[in-house]
């Protein structure tokens, strides 16, 4: 994967200043109520600096990265460090609230799962033997880790796709807020958190995409105002498979090796932090066609599209 | 379909696992999850101290920490001791029996020959109540006070502290500040003895008893207070080492005796004519220097993490002291740990020790016979084993042996004393068991 180019763009705003960049294979923002644009600018180079170094460290993509270094590990123990300690102990907390659904050592799962949103009707469909052979490979449970090294074995992998972007937009919340009081927002390809209200207690209006539109002035039809804390969404209406009529979304059962069936295309949560917020919206998904009566019995706020 | 926790268990269970990730204080994530915040982390602990052939402790503590909006903390920690055993009076071992009033005036024991006297009496539960409230007070500014309680059959113990910690250079650096004041109450049964009278040894169902007690004896009760203060230094070095530096100054007036101890007084060739209540300074001003260093160490190493302390403290007594203190905290496996301890040591003798007193040496003012004022030595070796049980609840179990070892700082032992411990070591074993939830 190319790496994308690494320059933050800062333009100013009808109240303040808008700064974007590239990261994670999406479009970043940053949005802070402020007339200082040197502050601007340098809370959007604090920000992208954190999330280019999150990616860095934490994606599947980039051979220097530690996810790649415990991937090819090859049942060796591999050191880690306290962020990733933590990022490993919230995935085994995850692991072990949804009694292994959500498994970040299912992304091997995508090997027999090819999805492709332009040849939707089913081509390469895996047979049972495939998913079983490929599923000796998934389980976070056979991973062995402590605060300062784990032990993947041989042919798993694990993968932080799952938590990482959501991790790095808190992180990049904590980080904006000790250089500054101004009310800010940062969204990361749709994941997003909010510093606190703007000005005058006005919340900030959100606009979520309509994946299904292809028209632009369409495009974003539900606007949500937000005052504090976070927005994830998870889903993607582009990447499906559909066998014998059944819907089947991107998202996999990591106990079944098969893709959730009948799950909304996207869910959107609130949550006071964004990676609690993303997580909600996975967990509701694997709920398949419950995914709603599931949020709902939480007295989760949300937002569904099927 | 899965089922996920129950209905309020989850959002609680990833606000707690989210604070945890990102250090954030889970009452500052909103409202929505302020219930969380209102539960409580114990820690709960018993130990058990146990001297070969002398004094037994058992102690039980239950903490209890809460943490409210704006990162507040509230700490209260409630101790119940109970001591048994026998513990030594201060005089020295003999040819023969000797025979010693209980500090009651009530009764007498005796000690077998060539045993060290011990008090048989130890016998006390203490009940021990602290509380501390630490907030931020302004950016990088953090206050702390606290309060004190403990009350024994015959001891009462008051106190109060506040601390400041100032956290600099990127939150690598902090300096603190603390100051705290006691002041206890002794009130023992059978009064405060007149410090340098002879222990009355006799009939004690006589008549003249008790008023022939009583002319030993002061008063019914002392009291003391302590001041202390505190300067410590902490240094982030890097990711794997930080490095503490602490100085402590106290300040303690009042009644320092120890009113259940005498001092033997020996004829030229070694036995004993009579025991003296011990009498200390009723001041003493006591300094220490700390300083401490902990280390991660990568995988060639097991990543372990070494602690290591040394303390140097010295007083306007005469003693002085030095403590070294290692730990290494090994991880075993996923979810538990073990950590071996060793601990070395060695203090001087107080300038007014004595172990015994010849007759007719010149007059004094101040004697005290009493072992842990004395020139010793001592070591404590052992291991601490912990597990994070499932659920997240952590559970420990340590064992230690200590072993104590007075030595004799120059004095010439008299002719009826040889063959005679004198100065007797002291083993102890230490179990503890503790359990966070």
């Amino acid at each position: 994967m190319m790496q994308e180019k690494r320059t933050i763009k800062v333009s100013k705003q009808k109240d303040g200043y808008g700064i974007t960049f590239n990261a994670m294979a999406c479009s970043c923002e940053v949005l802070i109520q402020t007339s200082d644009k040197n502050l601007a600018k340098q809370v959007g180079l604090c920000v992208s600096d954190e999330v280019w170094r999150i990616e860095d460290k934490y994606s599947r993509y980039d051979r220097q990265s530690i996810c790649s270094q415990i991937n090819t590990s090859e049942g060796r123990k591999v050191s880690i460090d306290e962020e990733t300690y933590l990022l490993l102990n919230f995935a085994e907390q995850c692991y072990q609230l949804s009694d292994g659904l959500f498994d970040i050592s299912s992304g091997v799962l995508r090997k027999v799962w090819a999805f492709d949103g332009l040849s939707c009707e089913c081509q390469h469909f895996p047979n049972q033997d495939d998913i079983n052979n490929i599923l000796s490979f998934v389980g976070w449970h056979k991973v062995i880790y402590d605060r300062h090294s784990i032990t993947l074995p041989n042919k798993m992998q694990i993968d932080f796709g799952g938590i990482g972007k959501e991790y790095a937009v808190d992180r990049c919340i904590l980080l904006a807020k000790q250089l500054t009081d101004k009310p800010l927002l940062v969204n990361l390809g749709g994941d997003l958190a909010v510093t606190g209200p703007r000005e005058e207690n006005q919340p900030w209006q959100v606009a979520i995409e309509n994946p299904k539109s292809n028209k632009p002035e369409k495009k974003q039809d539900m606007i949500i105002a937000i005052n504090q804390g976070a927005l994830a969404t998870s889903g993607d209406a582009k990447r499906f498979l559909i066998k014998d009529g059944i819907r089947y979304g991107h998202i996999l059962n990591a106990k079944t090796g098969w893709p959730v069936a009948e799950a909304p295309r996207s869910i959107t949560t609130v949550a006071p932090q964004c990676i609690q917020a993303g997580i909600l919206a996975t967990l509701a998904l694997l709920q398949g066609k419950d995914a709603e009566s599931f949020l709902t019995e939480q007295e989760i706020t949300f937002w569904a599209r099927r | 379909m899965a089922c996920i926790g129950n209905k309020t268990n989850l959002k609680a269970a990833l606000s707690i696992a989210t604070s945890a990730l990102l250090g954030t204080s889970v009452a500052t994530t909103s409202q929505v999850q302020a219930k969380d915040a209102d539960e409580w982390q114990f820690d709960t602990a018993y130990l058990l101290y146990s001297e070969v052939d002398r004094v037994t402790a058992g102690e039980a503590i239950i903490a209890g920490t809460k943490t409210y909006a704006n990162d507040e903390i509230l700490n209260l920690k409630f101790t119940v001791d109970a001591l048994t055993g026998s513990s030594a009076n201060g005089a020295v071992a003999q040819p023969n029996a000797q025979t010693f009033t209980r500090p009651s005036g009530n009764g007498q024991y005796v000690t077998p020959a060539g045993e060290t006297p011990l008090d048989d009496t130890f016998q006390d539960t203490r009940v021990q109540l602290n509380g501390q409230w630490t907030q931020p007070l302004v950016e990088n500014i953090t206050g702390s006070v606290g309060g004190h309680f403990s009350k024994e059959y015959d001891y009462l113990s008051l106190g109060v502290n506040g601390n400041l910690a100032y956290d600099f250079n990127k939150k690598n650096s902090t300096f603190s500040m603390g100051l705290s004041y006691f002041h206890d109450i002794f009130t023992p049964e059978g009064g405060i003895p007149k410090p340098l009278s002879s222990m009355l040894v006799g009939d004690s169902s006589s008549p003249e008893w008790d008023s022939e007690f009583a002319k030993t004896r002061v008063g019914d009760s002392e009291d003391k207070s302590t001041a202390d203060i505190l300067v410590g230094f902490t240094q982030v070095i890097s990711r794997r080492m930080i490095t503490a530096f602490n100085y402590s100054y106290s300040m303690v007036d009042g009644y320092l005796t120890d009113p259940f101890k005498v001092v033997s007084v020996l004829n030229t060739e070694g036995l004993v004519q009579d025991n003296i209540y011990e009498n200390r300074p009723d001041s003493r001003v006591k300094q220490s220097t700390f300083m401490q260093a902990k280390y991660h160490f990568d995988e060639g190493m097991l990543n372990m993490v070494a602690d290591v302390s040394y303390r140097y403290m010295w007083d306007d007594w005469g003693i002085n002291s030095h403590t070294i203190d290692t730990r290494f905290n090994i991880p075993v496996g996923r979810a538990s740990y073990i950590e071996p301890h060793l601990r070395f040591y060695q203090q001087s003798a107080a300038d007014f020790f004595k172990p015994f007193l010849i007759e007719d040496q010149s007059s004094i003012d101040f004697i005290s016979a009493d072992y842990r004022i004395g020139e010793m030595t001592a070591v404590t070796v052992g291991a601490k084993y912990g597990v994070v049980l499932t659920g997240g609840n952590e559970l420990s179990i340590r064992l230690e042996y200590y072993h104590q070892m007075p030595t004799n700082s120059g004095f010439a032992e008299p002719a009826a004393l040889n063959g005679l411990d004198t100065a007797p070591v002291v083993d102890a074993i230490i179990v503890q068991v503790s359990y966070s939830f």
